[in-house]
């Protein structure tokens, strides 16, 4: 694992990334989906803060994400600055089905802005649109995800925000995407609605902060290209669209 | 929205007998008000020396140390710390005996609970232990009236030991005992098997493989060692144990072990039922601690199949909310849930709440509240003893900007569950509960040891350039503690050994000078810093958070901060005594975050802080000192203002509402403020102010005026008075003026006392017609808030050891006052005490003649009215609340025989600060000369564990100890063994 000291890629442009927010929002399985592919019902609570990494090619340039998965409850809050200083990017996540956790997105928001890098490139993410999107399958499966890894985490996520099936979908959601979406504009952040279980939204996050993301400052000196983003959201050395093989280093997702 | 808390700054070091606690694992005396020990009944506690030995046959060493009595505990240590120690409930020692044996020899054997005798000899003077034996024998006295005795019986049934020790145990065994009473009691403690307490464990399996963790021959070597040492109260700690524990605590005993290492067990034995009965007082209660215990329910060692049932998740949140409504201001915080799950395998749920207590308040102090302040102070230890042992690891990360606390932390935080394989964790917890925090440290200093890990990782180490390429490497490495430490070694035991085992010999080892004590001053040297640094976040935040800052700069919001803050020090604010802020607004709504909010009487300091008014300044010469003695002066304008603030109404104010509060008058230009002070007192706000309200202005007035030198600005207040009258009188169509005749005001209560009587337009009339209330409004009203820098608050503690105990409790407030006091006196008896007050706005001085100015109706008081006229007009005029003894509250009298140069208030301050720094400078008494030698006895600490052994096979037995014993002690201490009882 020696090989994960420093610019062992030469060609690779580093990125460091902080993921923020309310405590249970997804900010993990949303860092699982995009590292790993997989998702996992019943993620523990981050302690402090778990690190994760991750390529993604953009046209001709392969940036490492260096992915930092902080702790969301209050009071972990002062262990923040020690994770999001040097930040060039950062993920703000919020939960659909729970309108104090945008509220606690703005927040974090806020602070980024004025103690943050100030060329902090900020993602706003509004995580679990799963639970408020109605079924895509008729069939009354609740909750058909793709199923991706094992069946255990077909039903239901438990503890959470409980999707009963019963119950219309929609009525869960209490954050309306244009509120979000507007908030997001004035801010001058970028927006997306994810979900960490069915895997929507999730590399787009990360392709589109790679775009806006100022390589150029970062690279300083390598080549200074010009970037216009056509859909470069793959990531593994040499397919451009899918991310499980890129899993090369090996580092998926255990809390450390 | 932002909590603000002062807990930081109640924080005490603990004292010497604090210390003696806790390295006794006792509970902290008034820890549980649960408890019956009434505060009449003093405990009596007293340690004398003693040389102990054990009556049993084959074990013959004996061990000088301390005995002490600490009601209702016995506890004995060996002077070492480490070759014998005990605690253990004196409800437990069924009898005491005085031996007969050579003379001069004063000896007790005391039989336990479970037919342990213990011999101790005591070797301090004759006087002494006599006293010590008669405190001994009423201490056990009122064990037994208590009940306590009877106790015992039904609770050792809970102890998974008894089970053990009884299964395999033979009649002859405890028969050698005399005690009638135990072999009444055994006849049915043996069979009763199902009745002791167990974790998930039993029914959900422990993690491991059973064989490969040699279960069976663990519980083998313990249940020989518990059957002979003692279990579960009765235990005596030898180092045989600690080695046990080292290799790894059999699964059906861990639970029990811990409890009795951690001391936890003293806690669940002195309350019974008080884990059920806080369940159900609290049923059905939420607050935001429910709601985030039940977000990480499922979020626990989920891969335990425990936790896959109902059950397992139940018994979770039981523990975590039990805790959380017991400690409702830490409540909960995530981690606590995986050390709970971790240990509710092991334990039943009381076991575990009372393991928990222990944790979260004794074993890891701070980790886990709000501000977290002990994760954060001991993260800053570990980075020190990192510097200090580890120099070179530390050079280059400090090069490469790598702060070790990003992997570190987490590992503190849930003692290592979190980052590495479970059944290694536990054993690091097993190390951790019976040698204390210290291990924490050294398994952490491990990672870096050149001896060990470097040696493998070390040059990885060297090479990492980042956080993330460090975390990366210790998470590889944790995953590989199940690998062999030698997989090329052609020894078969070699290669058996992993790289687990090889982790916790070495931080052992090489980190034996890592101590408690050593912790614990290296707590001490960085509190402060720690203090210093949560604080100016938790204010950087807070001001971040303001809704608005008005037309503050975050500067001038940073004042008014600290003077909030400093007012909640002194007057906390009462949600943070009775049920946390966590717990208030916590309508199933997480619509509102709690928010800190001050009472009135912490607003009346706050005031006193910003307002000049608000204070009473009295400055005090008595011919030795000068000073400004300053004391909260109480009013109902102050209380006025408090409530105009409040403009949602709750009683309370925060942060905010002062910042808006403050930007709505200290900004102010002659009309705002005229008009402020008229809405302030428009109590319906329709607009007008009764006739009442107009005299409760004047009374505002006379109060915000009270300490001005000469009469100027009384008379500015009679005039307005007669003046808002007679000009409220005119321009009231049909006002019957009858009481503007006689040119006296004469407000009694009219009938239209409490109407609308006098609009704005009319008040600023009045008020533009008189030259000193113009000024005062103009710009004295909004001068008189100042925002000044509230000087550095003093930190309980100071970094500099005992002697800063020593210094702060000498410096304490109440000895400043006494000084004071004391000089005072002087001076009074050498005529040089002299005191004036002063004034809040200081701008006029003499009396002004009303220069007829525009058109006011005639002046009909001219000259100044005295005070008793004034006072006649109102009833409620109360000038001064304060309780400022010796002086009336003589405007006019004092002030100018007094001072005739009042310096401007402005430079009063550097001239306070002066005396202030003087009085803290004044070197401290003889006291500090005693700093020495309470240093050094505290060094007995110091135990170098010789825990290399770690690896010896578990049968290694104890060799010779030190026992501190010349051989003829020994001889004597063996003779004992076999001497009579007197009579
Ligand atoms: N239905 C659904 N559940 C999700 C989604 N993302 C996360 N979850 C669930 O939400 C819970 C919390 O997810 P985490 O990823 O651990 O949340 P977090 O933000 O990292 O939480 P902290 O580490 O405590 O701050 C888990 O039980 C997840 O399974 C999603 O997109 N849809
Ligand atoms: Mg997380």
């Amino acid at each position: 694992m020696s090989d994960s000291a420093s610019g062992s890629v030469d060609k690779s442009v580093q990125v460091k990334l902080v993921l923020l927010g309310e405590a249970a929002v997804g900010k993990s399985s949303v860092v699982l989906r995009f590292v790993s592919n997989e998702f996992q019902a019943n993620k523990e609570p981050t302690i402090g803060a778990a690190f994760l990494t991750q390529k993604c090619r953009l046209e001709d340039r392969v940036l490492r994400y260096e992915i930092w998965d902080t702790a969301g409850q209050e009071r972990f809050h002062s262990l923040a600055p020690m994770y999001y200083r040097n930040a060039q990017a950062a993920v703000v996540v919020y939960d659909v089905t729970k309108a104090t956790s945008l509220e606690k997105a703005k927040s974090w928001v806020k602070e980024l802005q004025r103690q943050a890098n100030p060329n902090i490139v900020i993602a706003l993410a509004g995580n679990k649109i799963d639970l408020v999107q109605p079924s895509v399958s008729s069939p009354g499966a609740l909750s058909s995800s793709e199923s991706e890894d094992e069946a255990d985490d077909a039903t239901a996520t438990p503890g959470e925000t409980p999707n009963f099936s019963g119950e219309e979908p929609e009525s869960l959601r209490q954050v309306p995407r244009e509120e979000a979406q507007a908030y997001a504009t004035e801010a001058g952040l970028l927006f997306f609605e994810t979900s960490a279980k069915t895997g929507e939204g999730v590399v787009d996050i990360f392709t589109e902060i790679a775009k806006k993301i100022p390589i150029e400052h970062i690279l300083a000196a390598t080549r200074g290209t010009a970037r216009s983003g056509t859909g470069g959201r793959g990531t593994g050395q040499e397919s451009g669209v899918n991310l499980e093989e890129t899993v090369s280093n090996s580092k998926d997702g255990c809390n450390c | 929205m932002s909590t603000i808390s002062t807990a930081l700054r109640n924080f005490k070091e603990p004292t010497k007998e604090q210390l003696t606690q806790i390295f006794f694992s006792l509970p902290s005396v008034g820890s549980l008000d649960g408890t019956a020990k009434t505060s009449a009944q003093e405990v009596e506690k007293m340690d004398i020396n003693a040389v102990l030995s054990l009556g049993v046959q084959g074990v013959e060493e004996s061990y000088a140390g301390k005995l002490h009595i600490m009601s209702p505990y016995l506890a004995f240590t060996s002077l070492d710390r480490k070759s014998v120690r005990f605690t253990i409930p004196l409800s437990t020692i069924r009898r005491v005996e005085r031996l007969n044996a050579r003379a001069g020899i004063y000896a007790l054997s005391l039989s336990t609970w479970h037919g342990q005798k213990i011999i101790v000899q005591l070797t301090s003077l004759r006087p002494t232990a006599d006293l010590f034996c008669s405190l001994l024998r009423d201490a056990l006295k009122i064990e037994l009236q208590r009940g306590q005795m009877k106790l015992v019986k039904g609770f050792v049934k809970t102890c998974y030991s008894e089970a053990l020790v009884s299964t395999t145990s033979t009649v002859a065994d405890n028969e050698r005992e005399d005690g009638s009473l135990i072999s009444e009691e055994k006849a049915d403690a043996a069979p009763r098997e199902s009745t002791y307490h167990g974790g998930l464990g039993l029914r959900f399996k422990f993690p491991g493989d059973p064989k490969k963790l040699r279960e069976a021959s663990k519980i083998k070597l313990w249940t020989i060692y518990l059957r002979e040492h003692g279990r579960n109260l009765t235990l005596l700690r030898y180092p045989q144990c600690t080695r046990l524990v080292q290799v790894g605590l059999p699964n059906r005993l861990r639970g029990e072990m811990w409890e009795v290492l951690s001391g936890s067990m003293y806690l669940r034995y002195s309350n019974p039922g008080f884990y059920e009965k806080l369940l159900d007082d609290n049923k059905g209660r939420t607050s935001t601690s429910t709601e985030d215990i039940e977000k990480d329910l499922h979020r626990s060692l989920p891969e335990y199949a425990g936790y896959q049932s109902e059950d397992g998740i139940n018994a979770l949140r039981r523990v975590l909310q039990a805790y959380s409504f017991k400690n409702p201001e830490l409540g909960y915080c995530q981690a606590m849930n995986i050390l709970a799950a971790a240990i509710l395998i092991y334990m039943s749920e009381e076991q575990a709440f009372w393991l928990l207590e222990v944790l979260c308040d004794r074993l890891l102090p701070g980790y886990y509240a709000p501000s977290m302040h002990g994760t954060l102070l001991d993260q800053r230890v570990f980075e020190s003893l990192v510097q200090r042992t580890l120099p070179i690891i530390h050079d280059h990360f400090q090069v490469v900007d790598v702060q070790l606390s990003v992997a570190s932390l987490p590992w503190f935080l849930s003692l290592y569950i979190n980052s590495m394989p479970m059944i290694f964790a536990f054993r690091i917890v097993d190390c951790f509960f019976c040698m204390g925090p210290k291990v924490l440290f050294q398994v952490g200093l491990m990672l870096g040891s050149p001896q060990a890990i470097l040696k493998i990782n070390g040059e990885k180490l060297l090479q990492i350039q980042d956080d993330g390429g460090f975390l990366n490497l210790m998470r590889d490495y944790f995953a590989s503690l199940g690998d062999s430490a030698h997989p090329d070694s052609s020894d078969p035991r070699a290669r058996a050994i992993t790289k687990f085992q090889e982790l916790l010999l070495v931080s052992f080892r090489e980190f034996s000078v890592i101590t408690d004590d050593m912790i614990l001053s290296e707590r001490r040297r960085f509190r402060s810093e720690i203090i210093h640094s949560i604080e100016s976040f938790a204010k950087r935040s807070a001001i971040r958070n303001l809704k608005t800052l008005g037309r503050f700069s975050k500067d001038q919001a940073g004042l008014i901060y600290d003077a909030l803050y400093k007012s909640m020090c002194i007057i906390p604010p009462p949600a943070a005594t009775a049920p946390a802020p966590v717990l208030f607004n916590t309508n199933d709504g997480n619509e509102e975050k709690p928010e800190t909010r001050i009472e009135l009487r912490t607003f009346q300091y706050f005031l006193s802080e910003i307002a000049t008014w608000a204070r009473n300044e009295k400055i005090v010469m008595n011919g030795f000192q000068q000073r400004v003695d300053r004391e909260i002066a109480e009013h109902e304008f102050i209380d006025r203002l408090f409530f105009f603030w409040d403009t949602s109404c709750r009683g309370a104010l925060s942060f905010q509402d002062l910042v808006s509060g403050l930007d709505g008058v200290m900004f102010n230009d002659l009309m705002e403020n005229i008009e402020w002070f008229f809405n302030m007192h428009d109590k319906n706000k329709d607009g007008f102010l009764t006739k009442d309200e107009v005299l409760t202005l004047s009374e505002s007035f006379l109060f915000i005026f009270r300490y001005e030198v000469g009469d100027a600005y009384l008379g500015a207040v009679s005039r307005f008075m007669t003046n808002a009258f007679e000009y409220g009188d005119t321009l009231l169509p049909q006002s019957e003026s009858e009481n503007s005749n006689d040119g006296e005001t004469s407000p009694r209560p009219q009938i239209e006392s409490n109407q609308p009587y006098l609009n704005l337009a009319t008040f600023r009339m009045v008020v533009l017609a008189d030259e000193i209330l113009e000024s005062f409004f103009e710009a004295d009203l909004s001068a008189s808030f100042r925002l000044e820098p509230v000087p550095e608050m003093e930190l309980p503690v100071s970094n500099s050891g005992l002697l800063g105990n020593l210094w702060s409790t000498i410096a304490t407030d109440s000895n400043k006052k006494i000084f004071n006091t004391f000089t005072d006196e002087i001076g009074k008896t050498i005529g040089k005490h002299q005191v004036i007050h002063r004034p809040s706005i200081g701008r006029y001085t003499k009396l002004e003649e009303p220069k007829a100015r525009e058109s006011l109706l005639t002046p009909s008081m001219r000259k100044s009215p005295s005070k008793a006229s004034l006072t006649g007009t109102s009833s409620t005029t109360t000038l001064v609340t304060s309780s400022s003894s010796s002086l009336a509250v003589d405007v006019k009298a004092e002030p100018a025989k007094a001072l005739p140069t009042i310096p401007d208030s402005a430079s009063f301050a550097p001239m306070v600060h002066a005396v202030n720094a003087s009085l803290m400078e004044r070197t401290p008494f003889a006291i500090d000369d005693a700093k020495d030698d309470e240093d050094e006895s505290d060094d007995e600490f110091d135990d170098p564990d010789n825990d290399d052994q770690v690896m010896d096979e578990v049968d290694a037995f104890l060799e010779a100890h030190d026992s501190g014993l010349t051989d003829a002690d020994k001889e004597v201490a063996n003779d004992l063994l076999h001497a009579e009882p007197v009579k």
